[in-house]
């Protein structure tokens, strides 16, 4: 079997190549497995071929992450060694997978299989990424750039053409590129992704649209959407200037165009190197770029660079940026002469540079655009292929393909002007106004691929095979046939390969508008990555101006729906759009015609207006005096003096409302001023903060012992102790307690949506949410054990409208008491300290990303510190929406809130026989009032049962530790060394049984006090103060203009319900539950493996659904 | 395959004035670049010049040829249509002979005995086709030069089959159609400014400019693409010279060429004496 598995990875033969793991692994023992994985280790060190060490890595990643983990022992716990964990962060795989392997060798465990797992994972793509980057660099016509480390060096001048003008004060002329975009109408199932095309070329194939484009209602016409201007400045610096972002900089150092996150001109910046302006081998060498200039430009000169994609919204789909990318590189390379065209379009070969430059762009921006995705500086349809790697490819020997695929522009015989027609008269293009983080997807599929999963694989000859479909039915001008491939390619292949790039809203809008249009809606097509963003809908032409209308209205008010459980980044639009058969174009606007966008002056003219004319350069005031004069009667600026007034006067309305609002909010939603004012001095003087939080150095952490928890795993827990649950829910004494008052911050990376509506799977034919998943599992307990079982699901300001609605429409459908308990405390968040970002970035362990991302990463974290000084560290935070300015203070507040709020009190009167809790937490997807468990709290006597699962490698966050002598649970956060979570073998999962009685003494209360509020609010005040307080920074995300997000991280205080062990008179008991029990959903990008191994049908096995 | 005429070309504009600048050439005597170019041919074995100029440049640059001047005869090029309209000017002068050209602006010293011109015409004259003389030349400088890509001929270490020809190329061009294996990473074969031409050049050139007659003139006639043309057409090689060129049109270049012969030639002691003496007094602070 062993020499199977790399006869797999090393076959010549496709059919052996293209064997799965998975059927190997199935029949395997423990031992096999990991005589296998040894096989295979030794077989990735040795083997000379890049493809096939990358396919040994994902082999080992994905046995030992799911075939061997389910084939080891129950209950095969271990500890991670902390030296290995710090090299996984530091990206030193190959020592951390030594650590790992060594300890291995003594004993196999579920826990350091999960180490290994991630280990060769990374490993696999940090080696794919090497291979990327050396590609990148060694493409000819890449490399002198990287050799160039001087300014004195750079062999590039600007074109004589550029600086021509008829005298000083006469405007230098302008270089104007026209970009249009582009639409797949199939990726063969994300094939565009580099590694996919380097290791299987030919499977790599894109059909690929150049279009212009509209909104529609707000643009008169489609046109190229991305607009580039170039032209010389009498300023030794570099302008950089995004209209739509309306973010503007001059820079003086070479230091600053490296500089990648400082602003929001990183996309200009990378363009402005990757096309050798100022080239890669400069980073670093602290030159200087006037000096740079001064031999590029001229002395005393200077160039500004100009973008615009006409607020055509982020996440069309489109690869607004990667055409944005390249029409910047077009640029630049056109006015420096390595294009040898200053107009008009491009041939090939200067189109194959740019697409190379635009890759090597996206790399030095830490992004990652699509091998395919700069298609738009092409004109109208092409088929883009990958290609062998041939002996002067610098790929050649490395992989199987090469880095640039060939693009096969179709003649107007091949696709008729007729079909083309036909396509723009039927597809109705949109963006749903999702935002959406692609990132996992394409890495998912990137390991699928190579370890060649046997449905995945499937999938992807299917994909192969409907592109043909797709490409026939468009050389034979179908459209309707080319609608029909590509629904079967959404709803087949793609969704077999990746089921997360549909989603509950897609499904939504195609459910309707088929009902809707019935045989006039020919099909639907999901353009890039994942739908919910850019979208398109195939229609009938007949009936495409009314699929329009409806679809415009359709997404509004689907969204409308479903705004608070999923992430929306703006309002859904339609788009017009027509293909483009000219490619990228550009044009030399001299004398008269030498103006810049109209926005540009909107931008810039209020600035000019504001300085004193003496600070302006000759430059300046003469366009100044030309654009007064040429902006009431030239056509190209008609409408700038409106956007002009408009920038002159900004409307500030919206943002006072949100203010009021976010007053009210807090005042209505228990915010303690009081208390914030404190907590605010603390953090200014240092008395509370990050470094704070911990333990004192002193205390002695160490793993529990085997008598400090008990056994709940399989065979765990006795017959009669199940006996014993069943006979406490059998008379009504047990409640579930769900809580969802939390802003699911990892979720979707704060953007403030309601984690427990998010439709995140299909169960039972139709997608659920996280309240259906828990309602469900407790249905089938209560048709279980014959009596209805109460369930409580707390809430918060930002959570208990959107579940309330979503519970009153009847959706949770749950037929037993439901109760919402409504959180009555509200924090708002503060600016952070810098010195808490600091401590969070510099000191704490750190994942370090690939080089590249790295130094961006490094520099977005300099900005954000810069943002929390000049912001005021401790200052209130409210520069977003009001719900965004808030946030709830800890899960242990939702506890005593069922008291404060009265939920607890009605509970027990509907049900005087209750008796018990279980509380988890929303996304502890497997938890549910299983007999077994409930018999070992019963029976244990204690007023708390917790209950833990073994660590694997991505359990972060706390343990439970025995803490100077006594078992409790410990955050990571408290913890007064980092490496003292490497020494708990157990996890918490947040599942707590509670005995309500036992709780109500514990706060001095009686059933009989509940009704007592003051009494109880005195009581839980008195006990909150025992409870630690920790100051916790959390992302949040900011929205403006089109689609765009920041991510800001801001600080909170948190009371945490962990920390109730601490407390010496809380008797408490520890059960070790099973894995899928007791883990925890926290990241979108968990769903995938959430599914591949099996937890997704223990949950569904868990529910009865309605 | 004897080479009789050379056809030197001076007529650009700007440069008209370069070939009079006064060197001190490598035995101490002071000449015109122009004659030291002449002598160049001259030593070569060539028995007649050509020298394309400017209308009304002839007195001038016959008294610069000193005693040389009888070799010489003049052809004018009445408007600046580019160096290969210049050179073209001198297709009746050259006839259906193979010819050497040298570049008016360049100034040449041999690390051996042989002067440069003499080299490249010897290996012109054993391989009976074009060859250019190259110089191997960092991408920074290529934007001042032709430059060549090619491969090294079977058993020479210093002889290349041109494959293209691009005139001053930007190195994104460069990487893409000239590299050469076997030279350093970031260096090309740019034009020394010496080339032995078959006559199939001035062929070239003529449809070259027939055609930009007939354009209009819409841009200059240059040398560089009739060469790409002519590498395509029969074999045309590249002779990396035992020499160094240095042209005397860029910014400190006459500077450096008179340095060069001064520190090659019979002054050598006397003129580093000299530039230690200004190499002390001119330090830090004694401006």
């Amino acid at each position: 079997m062993i020499d199977q598995l790399i006869a797999i990875i090393a076959s010549d033969d496709p059919d052996v190549r293209n064997r799965s793991l998975d059927g190997f692994c199935r029949q395997s023992t423990a031992r096999k497995l990991l005589d296998a994985c040894a096989a295979l280790d030794r077989f990735r060190r040795t083997s000379e071929n890049l493809y096939q060490r990358v396919r040994a890595l994902f082999f080992l990643s994905t046995i030992y992450r799911y075939h061997l983990p389910e084939k080891l022992p129950v209950g095969s716990h271990a500890l991670i060694p902390h030296q290995g964990y710090l090299y996984l962060l530091e990206r030193r795989f190959d020592e951390a997978i030594e650590c790992f392997l060594a300890v291995q060798a003594e004993r196999p465990s579920d826990t350091i299989a999960s180490a290994l797992a991630a280990a060769y994972h990374a490993l696999g793509f940090q080696t794919l990424a090497d291979q990327v980057r050396r590609s990148v660099r060694s493409v000819r016509g890449n490399q002198w750039m990287f050799r160039m480390g001087h300014p004195a060096d750079h062999p590039l001048r600007i074109r004589q053409s550029l600086l021509a003008r008829a005298g000083d004060a006469a405007p230098f002329p302008i270089l104007c590129e026209r970009t249009p975009v582009r639409m797949d109408l199939s990726h063969s199932g994300w094939s565009d992704i580099f590694f996919l095309g380097m290791d299987f070329p030919e499977g790599a194939r894109v059909l690929n649209v150049s279009i212009d484009l509209g909104v529609r209602g707000r643009d008169p016409h489609p046109r190229p959407p991305i607009e580039v201007y170039l032209r010389v400045i009498d300023q030794p610096v570099l302008r950089l200037v995004s209209v739509d972002l309306k973010s503007k900089a001059d820079l003086t150092s070479l230091g600053e165009v490296f500089d990648f996150a400082k602003d929001y001109l990183g996309l200009l910046k990378a363009a402005v190197i990757a096309s050798g302006l100022v080239p890669p081998g400069l980073e670093g060498s602290e030159e200087s770029l006037v000096d740079l200039l001064a031999r590029l430009v001229g002395p005393g000169l200077g160039l500004e660079i100009v973008s615009k994609v006409n607020d055509i919204p982020k996440g069309s789909r489109l690869a607004v940026s990667t055409n944005l990318l390249a029409a910047i590189i077009t640029a630049c390379m056109r006015a420096t002469g390595q294009i040898p065209s200053l107009e008009g379009g491009l041939c090939e070969s200067d189109r194959r540079m740019v697409a190379a430059r635009a890759i090597l762009g996206e790399w030095l921006a830490g992004s990652g655009g699509g091998w395919q995705d700069s298609g738009g500086i092409w004109p109208g349809i092409k088929m883009i292929e990958g290609r062998p790697a041939g002996p002067d490819d610098p790929e050649f020997g490395i992989s199987r393909g090469r880095l640039l695929p060939d693009h096969r522009v179709y003649r107007h015989d091949e696709v008729t002007p007729q079909t083309r027609q036909a396509l723009c008269d039927s597809f109705v293009l949109v963006h749903g106004g999702m935002a959406q983080n692609v990132g996992p997807i394409l890495e998912m599929v990137t390991e699928k691929y190579l370890v060649r999963s046997e449905p995945e694989w499937q999938g992807r000859q299917e994909a192969i095979a409907l592109m043909r479909s797709i490409e026939a039915a468009l050389l034979e001008g179908s459209i309707e046939r080319v609608a029909a491939a590509t629904t079967r390619n959404f709803f087949g292949p793609i969704q077999t390969i990746i089921p997360w790039a549909t989603n509950h809203y897609t499904e939504t809008l195609i459910h309707r508008t088929r009902e809707r249009f019935g045989p006039a809606f020919w099909g639907f097509l999901m353009l890039g990555g994942m739908s919910g963003g850019g979208m398109g809908f195939i229609f009938d032409p007949r009936r495409k101006v009314e699929a329009q209308d409806y679809l415009q209205e359709l997404m509004r008010a689907t969204k409308r729906e479903l705004q608070h459980a999923l992430p929306f980044a703006m309002e859904p639009v339609v788009y017009d759009f027509a293909i483009n058969d000219g490619g990228t174009v550009a044009a030399l606007l001299a004398g008269d015609e030498a103006f810049m966008p109209p926005a540009y002056y909107a931008m810039t003219a209020p600035n000019w207006l504001r300085s004193d004319t003496r600070e302006l350069t000759p430059a300046q005031r003469s366009e100044i005096t030309r654009f007064a004069s040429a902006c009431r009667t030239h056509p190209r600026l008609r409408g700038s003096l409106d956007m002009l007034f408009a920038g002159l006067f900004p409307a500030q309305v919206h943002e006072e409302l949100a203010q009021g609002d976010l007053a009210t909010l807090l005042r209505e939603n228990g915010f303690d001023p009081e208390l914030h004012e404190q907590i605010r001095s603390d953090l200014r003087a240092g008395r509370i903060g990050l470094a704070q939080n911990r333990l004192p150095a002193s205390t002695a952490i160490e793993d529990v012992r085997p008598d400090d928890v008990v056994d709940a795993q399989a065979g765990g827990a006795k017959g009669d102790l199940r006996r014993l649950g069943e006979q406490a829910l059998a008379r009504g004494e047990v409640a579930v307690l769900t809580l969802a008052a939390g802003a699911g911050s990892r979720w979707t990376q704060g953007a403030g949506v309601v984690k427990a509506l998010h439709p995140f799977w299909r169960f039972h034919g139709r997608y659920r949410n996280f309240i259906e998943v828990h309602l469900a599992k407790s249905r089938r307990a209560a048709e279980t054990c014959g009596t209805p079982l109460p369930h409580i699901i707390t809430t918060s300001y930002l959570t208990h409208e959107p579940i309330e609605r979503f519970l009153r429409q009847g959706e949770g459908g749950y037929p037993g008491p439901l109760y919402l308990s409504r959180g009555r405390s509200v924090g708002l968040r503060m600016v952070p300290m810098p010195r808490d970002l600091r401590f969070a970035w510099e000191e704490m362990p750190q994942q370090l990303l690939d080089v590249q991302a790295q130094k961006v990463r490094e520099s977005l974290h300099a900005a954000l510190i810069a943002w929390a000084e000049k912001a005021g560290g401790a200052s209130d935070y409210t520069d977003n929406l009001p719900l965004q300015c808030l946030h709830p203070v800890g899960h242990w507040f939702e506890v005593p809130n069922l008291l404060r709020n009265g939920t607890l009190a009605r509970l027990l009167a509907d049900r005087p026989q209750l008796k018990y809790l279980m509380l988890h937490n929303i996304d502890t997807l497997g938890a549910d009032v299983d007999p077994a468990i409930l018999g070992l709290h019963v029976a244990g006597g204690t007023c708390l049962s917790f209950e833990v699962i073994g660590r694997r490698i991505e359990d972060r966050g706390g343990g439970l530790a025995r803490v100077d002598g006594r078992a409790r649970l410990l955050e990571s956060l408290a913890m007064p060394h980092e490496e003292d979570e490497f020494k708990l073998t157990y996890y918490n999962s947040m599942t707590t049984w509670i005995s309500i009685d036992r709780l109500l003494d514990l706060f001095g209360l009686s059933q009989a006090d509940l009704a007592d509020e003051p009494a109880v609010t005195a009581a839980i005040r008195r006990f909150s103060l025992r409870m630690p307080t920790y100051i916790t920074l959390k992302d949040v995300k900011k929205r403006w203009g089109h689609g765009q997000e920041d991510v800001y991280p801001v600080a909170q205080f948190e009371k945490l319900w962990g920390d109730m062990t601490a407390l010496p008179e809380v008797s408490c008991q520890f059960l070790v539950v099973p894995r899928l029990r007791g883990q925890q959903l926290k990241e979108q990008a968990q769903l995938d493996s959430w599914l591949r191994d099996g937890s997704a049908e223990y949950v569904d096995r868990l529910c009865a659904w309605g | 395959m004897k080479i009789r005429k050379a056809v030197i070309t001076a007529a650009g504009p700007n440069q008209y004035r370069l070939p009079l600048q006064r060197f001190v050439d490598l035995d101490g005597t002071e000449r015109t670049a122009l004659r030291i170019i002449v002598d160049e041919a001259a030593e070569a074995g060539v028995e007649e010049i050509a020298v394309v100029v400017q209308p009304g440049q002839s007195a001038t640059y016959t008294e610069a040829a000193g005693d040389r001047a009888r070799m010489l005869q003049f052809i004018e090029q009445p408007q600046p249509r580019g160096y290969g309209e210049a050179l073209f000017r001198a297709a009746p002068f050259v006839g259906d002979q193979p010819f050497l050209h040298l570049v008016s602006d360049h100034l040449y010293i041999s690390r051996q005995a042989r002067r440069c011109a003499a080299q490249l015409v010897e290996a012109a004259q054993a391989e009976h086709c074009s060859v250019s003389a190259v110089q191997a030349t960092r991408e920074s400088m290529l934007r001042y030069y032709g430059a060549v890509g090619g491969r090294r001929v079977p058993g020479r270490n210093d002889l290349y089959k041109i494959e293209h020809v691009l005139e001053k190329p930007t190195p994104t061009e460069a990487e893409q159609r000239l590299v050469v294996p076997g030279l350093r990473a970031g260096h090309y074969l740019c034009f020394f400014g010496i080339h032995v031409l078959s006559p199939a050049v001035m062929e070239i050139l003529g449809r070259s400019v027939a055609a930009a007659e007939e354009a209009g003139w819409p841009e200059p006639v240059m040398l560089s693409p009739a060469l790409e043309i002519l590498a395509q057409r029969e074999r045309y090689l590249a002779l990396e010279l035992d020499g160094v060129r240095f042209n005397i049109g860029v910014k400190y270049g006459m500077l450096h060429a008179q340095l060069a012969l001064a520190l090659a030639g019979k002054d050598r002691e006397e003129t580093l004496a000299r530039l230690v003496e200004l190499l002390a007094g001119l330090g830090p602070g004694s401006a």
